[in-house]
């Protein structure tokens, strides 16, 4: 317990995945389910994962400067249509960039009315929520209904696609015309072997077949990092959020940081809504978000307001869905890896004298385990509640742990708090 | 007073004619203020005499309507606190203005951050920067800890700390010692002296007299807006000072003429109380108090050795473990708060602003707070408004609150006002037995005068009071009998008449133990 404390954020995201994937090695030994831990699995997380984690990072930006962003939702929604529009008009990349410009707008607006009207946080996060939704269905009437392909509730298809990229000898990548062999590939067939191919189908997942707008996702992780506490700019976000009559009365122009932090993370959260219908699929379709926007805002607490715990949190919410989208045979073990999980977190919370805790998330690794004996097939709604379920028992056991910014979603205006 | 004699040093900060209105108000008028370089120069008043007010003039949070500000000769205008920084005005304030959750060095830096050209900050020299002044201050942190992590004094230290950081030369701290325990107090002075010693000037703004005395090297006083005396410690006394204070004579703490009754209003038996964590020590053990009608009995401590959880007991706030609390001889044990409220218990409690006032609601709804079921406030089943003004009117005038209106929100007013309103709601209702924790605490001269003044009246009529302090010259004053609580556990019963503040001190820190009753 001591000795995780002491390691950095990024070496517990390390000591943590590394954990998983030996349950999960285990796992797949016992039950066969190869796919489990398969190179396509991971990039399939990957993919699904990027839109929870653009929306969670645009939370943490939001909740890191003061304001709590409900409406991530909708500027998501914003980012699917702008992104399907752009797509189709001139590109994927456009409809990226587009998508981008369209959701800092939302957000300077989010924060125009929080900000500088004071209206309750929550209260204009859903009413961005309920715009969004609206304006798309409208502009779809306007611009897409009775075009090629194109409807009342979806786009005509985007032009272009995105460079795809493979790591040459690690995943066969290729260096000029010449490929390169393929030798986590090769690795991650010696199934019977415990740990090793899983490791492989692990690195090989992250580096092939891996799209460009995928890899700057995951690049803008570490670079929220570096900017948030590395930085002046970072600094005086973080001091919005936590205290803004602190940096007020030591000049800090509180108000324009916010309208800036506003303003990016409606940028992240529309990339992450144009993410989905440029490069998840290649179309803008009517309720293509279906609440991901608020997963994400629940990975940003769950991820205690940091950019690499909301990349934990996103994969954690990716990986069951991506089981699910490759085979349903998968989902079986993902049961037993659950009983797993549960024990030790019931361990965990047992070290910290929480006693009616670990009894609880006993109980559950039992239900769980039970389950996976008994059944033969998982029905299709546990499949698409196992990353809820997950999170909620995850969080009652790391709750006490969580920081959020003093701040955040507290009324404030500048010049009055002194 | 003294006439400045005019020499060729030049003043740290000349204010000459300052007035601030504010709608409604006028805060400040006529201000004359003259600081010396290298001293450390007071300004007192009464709480809402506007010493804060001023102070926020001089650091540019607002502008002046009238007169001029110059500082070490040349003759300014802030229209930001930036400004002020930049002429080497630095501010501590009141309530602290720290980010908990950031680093000292963050929070020391912030605003001023030392970066490289892309807006990278350079951690290094902020750090090198920081323990220089940490090494001129007497201070050692970590500065990579968590602001969260440190206790008052300490935070007091980071403030004066960031304040430097910014090159000021002149210190304005706003009522620094409000929020310090004594020790803590004799530390922030030895530190001030240092900075003085460096050539620093330091504006201290308080209503504490002693330590203004003890330390100040000059004192201004302003009452009601304006500047009215110009001093030294060597010329004037605590009593003289707080009387230029509240510009009248104070009363006398005059002994009590009336006898002590002998019903017992409130008795307490045996009172045993669990620990908050199953297995610990008992919270309360073993206490036995009587307060007969007409009789305050002073109960003496550092805060958190019981007093507390002894008013909460009584209250019914929480459940006893056994023992027997009775109120006019009904014993309580199984009667929930409201019936005991009912019967004639009252209760100023230990933080106004946590327990005792709805700081968003006006005046008439906090003094109708706890006294819901009183007939003569409602028409039938509702609550009358009219009624409920009227009698919220009749408390302001009979406690001297001073507001333009009970429509005005509870936060609207000075702590000591805030104060005065609380004492009034408690006592305008005749209770049988009042629980006065700390009831002067953080109120000046002036409302202190007049809330012990109506302590003493309604003793002089019969009620019992356990008057719980820490004001150790209040609790000498007022009581008949004092009882010294320590560690949950009554271990002294002294008599007021030949007790003293340091025989006091030395019960309530557990260094020695009389017997109880």
């Amino acid at each position: 317990m001591k000795f995780f404390k002491s390691l950095s954020t990024g070496q517990r995201t390390i000591a943590l995945s590394l954990g998983f994937m030996l349950v999960l090695s285990i796992v797949r030994l016992f039950t066969n389910a190869d796919d489990l831990t398969s190179s396509g699995t991971i990039s399939s997380t990957l993919r699904v994962a990027t839109p929870i984690l653009l929306a969670g990072l645009a939370g943490v930006w939001a909740e890191r400067v003061g304001i709590v962003n409900i409406g991530i939702e909708g500027m998501m929604i914003i980012g699917t249509w702008f992104g399907g529009y752009g797509a189709w008009k001139w590109g994927s990349w456009a409809g990226i960039g587009l998508a981008i410009i369209a959701g800092s707008l939302v957000g300077l607006l989010h924060a125009l009315a929080t900000v500088r009207f004071n209206v309750n946080h929550v209260v204009s996060g859903i009413a961005i929520n309920i715009l969004a939704a609206g304006t798309t269905e409208y502009l779809s009437i306007i611009f897409f209904k009775g075009q090629q392909g194109g409807g009342e509730s979806q786009s005509p298809a985007g032009k272009g696609g995105y460079g795809q990229f493979d790591m040459p000898f690690l995943s066969g990548g290729r260096i000029g015309s010449w490929r390169s062999p393929d030798m986590m590939g090769w690795i991650e067939k010696k199934h019977n072997l415990p740990l090793l191919p899983d490791l492989a189908g692990f690195v090989r997942g992250l580096c092939s077949d891996i799209y460009i707008p995928t890899i700057v996702a995951i690049a803008l992780v570490p670079i929220t990092a570096y900017i948030l506490w590395r930085t002046r700019f970072g600094l005086r976000v973080r001091s919005s959020g936590e205290s803004p009559q602190a940096g007020e009365s030591l000049g800090v122009p509180i108000n324009r940081l916010r309208y800036q932090a506003m303003a990016i993370s409606g940028g992240l959260a529309a990339f992450g809504g144009a993410y989905l219908s440029c490069v998840f699929t290649s179309t803008y379709r009517q309720g293509q978000t279906g609440g991901q926007g608020y997963i994400g805002l629940a990975t940003t607490i769950f991820g205690n307001w940091t950019p690499f715990g909301v990349f934990r949190g996103a994969i954690l919410f990716g990986f069951p869905s991506a089981l699910k989208f490759r085979d349903e045979k998968n989902v079986p073990a993902l049961l037993l890896v659950i009983a797993v999980i549960l024990v030790a977190a019931s361990i965990v919370s047992l070290l910290r004298n929480k006693h009616l805790l670990a009894t609880g998330l006993l109980i559950g690794a039992a239900v769980s385990a039970a389950t996976y004996f008994l059944v033969d097939a998982v029905p299709q709604e546990f499949v698409a509640a196992t990353p809820y379920i997950v999170t909620i028992l995850v969080l009652a056991g790391a709750q006490q742990q969580l920081r959020p910014p003093a701040h955040a979603g507290i009324a404030y205006r500048a010049g009055e708090n002194h | 007073m003294t006439e400045y004699s005019q020499s060729n040093n030049q003043f740290a900060v000349e204010l000459h004619g300052i007035t601030k209105r504010f709608p409604g108000v006028i805060a400040n008028h006529d201000i004359e203020l003259l600081v010396r370089p290298g001293t450390i120069h007071a300004i007192v008043g009464e709480n809402g005499a506007g010493k804060s007010t001023l102070m926020k003039t001089l650091y540019g949070m607002h502008q002046p309507d009238e007169g001029t500000i110059t500082v070490n000769g040349n003759q300014v205008q802030f229209k930001t606190p930036t400004d002020a920084i930049a002429a080497g005005i630095g501010m501590v304030h009141q309530h602290f203005m720290l980010a908990d959750n950031l680093t000292i060095t963050e929070n020391i830096i912030l605003g001023d951050e030392p970066v490289d050209g892309r807006g990278r900050i350079n951690f290094k020299e902020a750090r090198a920067r920081i323990e220089m002044l940490m090494t001129s201050l007497g201070a050692t942190f970590n500065t990579d800890t968590n602001v969260s992590e440190l206790g008052v004094g300490q935070r007091q230290r980071v403030e004066i700390l960031k304040v430097l950081y910014r090159g000021a030369k002149i210190l304005i701290l706003d009522e620094p010692t409000a929020v310090l325990v004594p020790q803590e107090v004799d530390e922030l002075f030895t530190t001030l002296k240092r900075l003085v010693a460096d050539g620093a000037t330091v504006i201290f703004i308080s209503h504490k007299l002693d330590e203004v005395l003890a330390y100040c090297d000059e004192i201004t006083v302003i009452r009601q807006g304006t500047t009215v005396a110009h001093t030294t410690p060597s010329q004037v006394n605590r009593r003289s000072l707080a009387e230029l204070m509240v510009g009248s004579d104070l009363p006398d703490p005059s002994g009590r003429e009336t006898k002590i009754g002998t019903d017992v209003r409130l008795q307490v038996t045996g009172l045993n109380l669990a620990g908050e964590i199953v297995g610990a020590k008992l919270a309360l053990e073993d206490i036995n108090v009587a307060v007969h009608s007409g009789e305050i009995v002073g109960i003496a401590g550092v805060e958190g050795n019981g007093q507390f959880e002894l008013c909460e007991s009584i209250l019914g706030l929480r459940t006893i473990l056994s023992g027997s609390i009775s109120v006019c001889g009904q014993e309580l044990s199984h009667t929930e708060t409201r019936d005991r409220i009912n019967m004639g218990l009252s209760y100023i409690p230990f933080d106004r602003h946590r327990e005792g006032l709805l700081l968003d609601a006006p005046l008439w709804e906090n003094t109708f707070l706890g006294r819901e079921g009183n007939q003569s406030l409602s028409r039938g089943p509702f609550i009358s408004r009219t009624k409920i003004e009227a009698d919220c009117r009749s408390i302001i005038d009979r406690f001297g609150v001073l507001t333009p209106s009970e429509q005005v929100p509870a936060f609207a007013l000075s702590g000591g006002n805030q104060q005065k309103l609380v004492v009034g709601r408690e006592m305008v209702s005749d209770p049988k037995v009042l629980l006065a924790a700390h009831p002067t605490r953080g109120v000046d001269v002036g409302a202190q005068a007049a809330i012990w003044g109506e302590l003493r009246h309604a003793r002089d009529n019969g009620l019992g009071v356990l008057l719980i302090s820490a004001d150790l010259e209040e609790l000498i004053g007022l009581s008949d009998r004092i009882l010294v609580m320590f560690d949950g556990r009554m271990t002294a019963h002294l008599d007021p008449a030949t007790a003293t503040p340091e025989m006091l001190g030395t019960y309530m820190t557990g260094e020695e133990q009389g017997a109880a009753q």
